[in-house]
């Protein structure tokens, strides 16, 4: 196998495969990238068996055939060398990397170690805006777990309703909930969120196509497809975690309450909450840690009910804060007890559920 | 005089004893505590049935070959600590520096109490007067100026005495005793020192501290040189907040079946859902313990961000940590589960959003048990099954 590209381009295809490679895995072969150069063109796979990158390039073929190279020392490699041309020839159990000058010649991985990765069984598949995609999968997923302990609850719920697409995260404190109006696919399951993180870098562009399998889902872009291995199990039952009806609600400055909750938080670790004093005329934050100090400040919003106080987990708040992307945001409770519903003023398609803390 | 601040009490045969309280026809008679399958041990022996050489921790199968005609009974842990929790009620109620070795015995120190006594001795007569009076449970008392010597004391005064070891006969007391008895000497140890020609406490302490690291090493040499010279610098640590509460089940014979490892868990996550709130507790972290068939013995652990006390919870986690494990296509001999990094109730708790429902569920449960007895309510997943294995430990 021999090419020859623009160095900054083989750095950006390499580099994207290579985000779907752990340094940790238990299998060598799997610290590496499969270069494959057919036609005019270089397809390159990373895996690390649940989640695969392939990304694609034009390149100048010298010669076509198939190498695996370590990921990380070959990336960098390319992308250390001087501007201009670069060259990849493998041949004889070695890889040589050049350009301008400088040489590498990097040992080949067995290419016969390297998996099969199996056709996804996806069929039809939807086109969606990618900025818009992304922007949502990223609301969604600050509550989806990183508990491997827990792994159900690792995964982004994707769910085709009839005249939109919902997408459900939860680490069972808190949950996010976005639909995206206007998006028809038929993409149903359980996707790592940690793959979704990946999107971004890995294909992101203006026009995604997302489809979905059995087993798996493929979210593909001129740049290039990443593939996921869905997660089996059953998602908890969401729409029943949803109160009824909320009696009471605040409305208030998005900015405010969170550089409040910023303060607060400076005081507040790990179990501490912030007491949200609730009454007409707005909120009255407190925090407390015994053998730090505390912290008091009033915020001036409309709030109808009766007045209460409730506590909440700093983080989780101003995650759900951060997410939201209006100015001014609503937060509806029942009692101290039940969980608390954040969302925008204006807008119902990104809603945040988080439990209180019991004080 | 209060030159002898620490007393070591002991509760004589405890299980035996608790297990009198609920059945006055074990009275007087040899009574032995275990499992009573083929891999039990023993986990407490009557003086009666000690008579016949049984002792705690021999295999149950020996036991019955020395004494046939005792009463065997199974364990009731629950009960025991149950039974525990008063006892210590008692010594709480006597001062503040109390620090539990086990569910029946403890360090107490009274030197707090030197204007209300005479001495310590008065202060151990009236805890075994007590124990006696309020809980008709026979207990042993040591009293002594240090910790170790306490400890001595307490088995010397057994069965229900009480052994006073003043500052002045301290180093004569200690140092006839043989020297398999001091903390710290194990078998090794002892085989050791036994081919140096030591026998006695005060053999070690005749030692210089250099012939005896020569030997032992020069942390081990200085650790028991300082005990057999009667120095035991230890304080009485009180320990009322508890740092980890377990279950665990060694059974009759490996476990092999799915279903029945997967009830075994679920059984014990309830029993150990069940202590820690009757504690007061939830645990940020949980710990499966395993010993296969070969007596290796795995343990993982996963920690979470907010503290649990409900079965479910607790469950799905062990589950977890169970499939995590490669038996290597062993059977299980035991399993335990264990919480830890515990959080006092009070503290203030993230809620789970679906928690609900099994707090009161858990909380409903509990009232149950309170009124009824601990059976009278569990999972309908463990209705069917046999009753599961009582832990031997």
């Amino acid at each position: 196998m021999k090419i020859r590209a623009e160095r900054d381009d083989l750095a950006d295809v390499l580099a994207r495969a290579a985000r779907a490679v752990t340094t940790r895995s238990p299998l060598p072969i799997l610290q590496g990238v499969l270069c494959v150069v057919e036609g005019g063109t270089l397809t390159v796979t990373g895996t690390d068996l649940e989640v695969t990158i392939r990304t694609t390039l034009e390149v100048e073929v010298l010669e076509e055939g198939r190498t695996v190279i370590p990921a990380r020392l070959a990336s960098e490699a390319v992308r250390k060398l001087p501007a201009g041309a670069v060259s990849i020839h493998a041949r004889e159990g070695e890889v040589e990397i050049t350009g301008n000058g400088p040489r590498f010649r990097l040992r080949e991985l067995n290419i016969d170690d390297f998996p099969q990765i199996s056709e996804p069984d996806t069929v039809g598949g939807s086109s969606v805006d990618g900025p818009a995609f992304l922007k949502a999968l990223s609301q969604v997923g600050i509550a989806a777990s990183t508990d491997e302990a827990r792994p159900i609850l690792t995964g982004v719920l994707f769910e085709a309703e009839s005249d939109h697409l919902r997408l459900v995260a939860t680490d069972s404190y808190r949950l996010a909930d976005r639909i995206l109006p206007g998006v028809i696919t038929d993409a149903s399951g359980l996707v790592p969120y940690r793959a979704l993180k990946e999107l971004s870098r890995a294909i992101g562009d203006p026009k995604l196509t997302v489809r979905f399998g059995d087993r798996d889902a493929v979210f593909s872009s001129d740049r290039g497809t990443l593939q996921v291995r869905l997660i089996e199990g059953t998602f908890p039952n969401v729409s029943q975690l949803f109160p009824d009806s909320y009696p009471y609600q605040l409305k208030a400055s998005r900015a405010e309450l969170l550089e409040a909750v910023g303060r607060a938080s400076l005081v507040a670790e790990d179990h501490i909450p912030v007491r949200f004093g609730l009454h007409t005329g707005g909120v009255e934050l407190s925090v407390t840690r015994q053998e730090v100090g505390d912290e008091t400040e009033h915020i001036n919003a409309d709030y109808n009910g009766d007045e209460m106080t409730i506590a909440f987990n700093t983080k989780y708040l101003s995650d759900g804060l951060n997410a939201i992307d209006e100015d001014d945001v609503v937060l509806e409770t029942a009692d101290p007890l039940k969980p608390g519903l954040l969302r925008g003023a204006e807008s119902e398609d990104f809603r945040y559920l988080l439990m209180p803390v019991r004080l | 005089m209060f030159s002898e601040p620490i007393l070591h009490v002991d509760m004589d045969a405890f299980y035996v004893e608790v297990e009198r309280l609920d059945d006055a026809s074990l009275s007087g008679v040899p009574v032995i505590v275990g499992g009573l399958g083929n891999r039990g041990v023993v986990a407490a022996a009557s003086y009666e049935a000690r008579q016949y050489g049984v002792f705690s921790a021999m295999p149950m199968a020996q036991a019955r070959k020395l004494c046939r005609h005792a009463r065997y009974v199974p364990p009731r842990m629950s009960r025991y600590s149950e039974v525990s929790e008063s006892v210590f009620e008692i010594f709480r109620s006597v001062t503040p520096a109390v620090e539990g070795l086990s569910v029946d015995e403890a360090f107490l120190d009274v030197s707090s109490l030197r204007l209300l006594y005479q001495d310590s001795v008065e202060v151990a007569v009236e805890v075994r007067r007590r124990i006696r009076e309020e809980l008709d449970l026979p207990a042993s008392v040591g009293v002594a100026p240090t910790k170790l010597v306490a400890k001595l004391a307490s088995e010397d005064a057994k069965p229900d005495g009480l052994l006073h070891v003043p500052s002045s006969h301290l180093l004569e007391y200690l140092q006839a005793l043989p020297v398999r008895r001091l903390w710290g000497v194990g078998e090794a140890t002892h085989a050791m020192l036994e081919g140096f020609g030591v026998e006695t406490i005060g053999d070690i302490a005749a030692m210089t501290p250099a012939t005896l690291a020569s030997r032992l090493g020069k942390a081990a040499a200085t650790h028991l040189h300082e005990l057999a010279s009667g120095r035991d610098p230890r304080s009485v640590v009180s320990n009322d907040g508890a740092k980890s509460i377990s279950v665990e089940a060694t059974y009759e014979s490996d476990l092999h079946d799915l279903a029945k490892i997967d009830r075994e868990i679920l059984a014990h996550c309830e029993r150990l859902a069940q202590r820690l709130r009757k504690a007061g507790y939830a645990a940020k972290t949980v710990t499966l313990k395993v010993r296969l068939g070969d007596f290796t013995t795995v343990t993982r652990s996963h920690s979470l961000p907010s503290p649990i006390d409900v079965t479910r919870d607790l469950w799905s986690i062990a589950r977890e940590l169970y499939s995590r494990i490669d038996l290597q296509s062993q059977g299980i001999r035991l399993l335990g589960i264990g919480a830890a990094s515990l959080v006092a109730k009070g503290t203030p708790r993230q809620m789970a959003l679906d928690g609900s429902r099994h707090q009161a569920l858990a909380a409903a449960t509990d009232r149950v048990r309170d009124r009824y007895g601990s059976d009278a309510v569990g999972p309908a997943a463990l209705a069917d099954a046999p009753e599961p294995e009582r832990p031997i430990s």
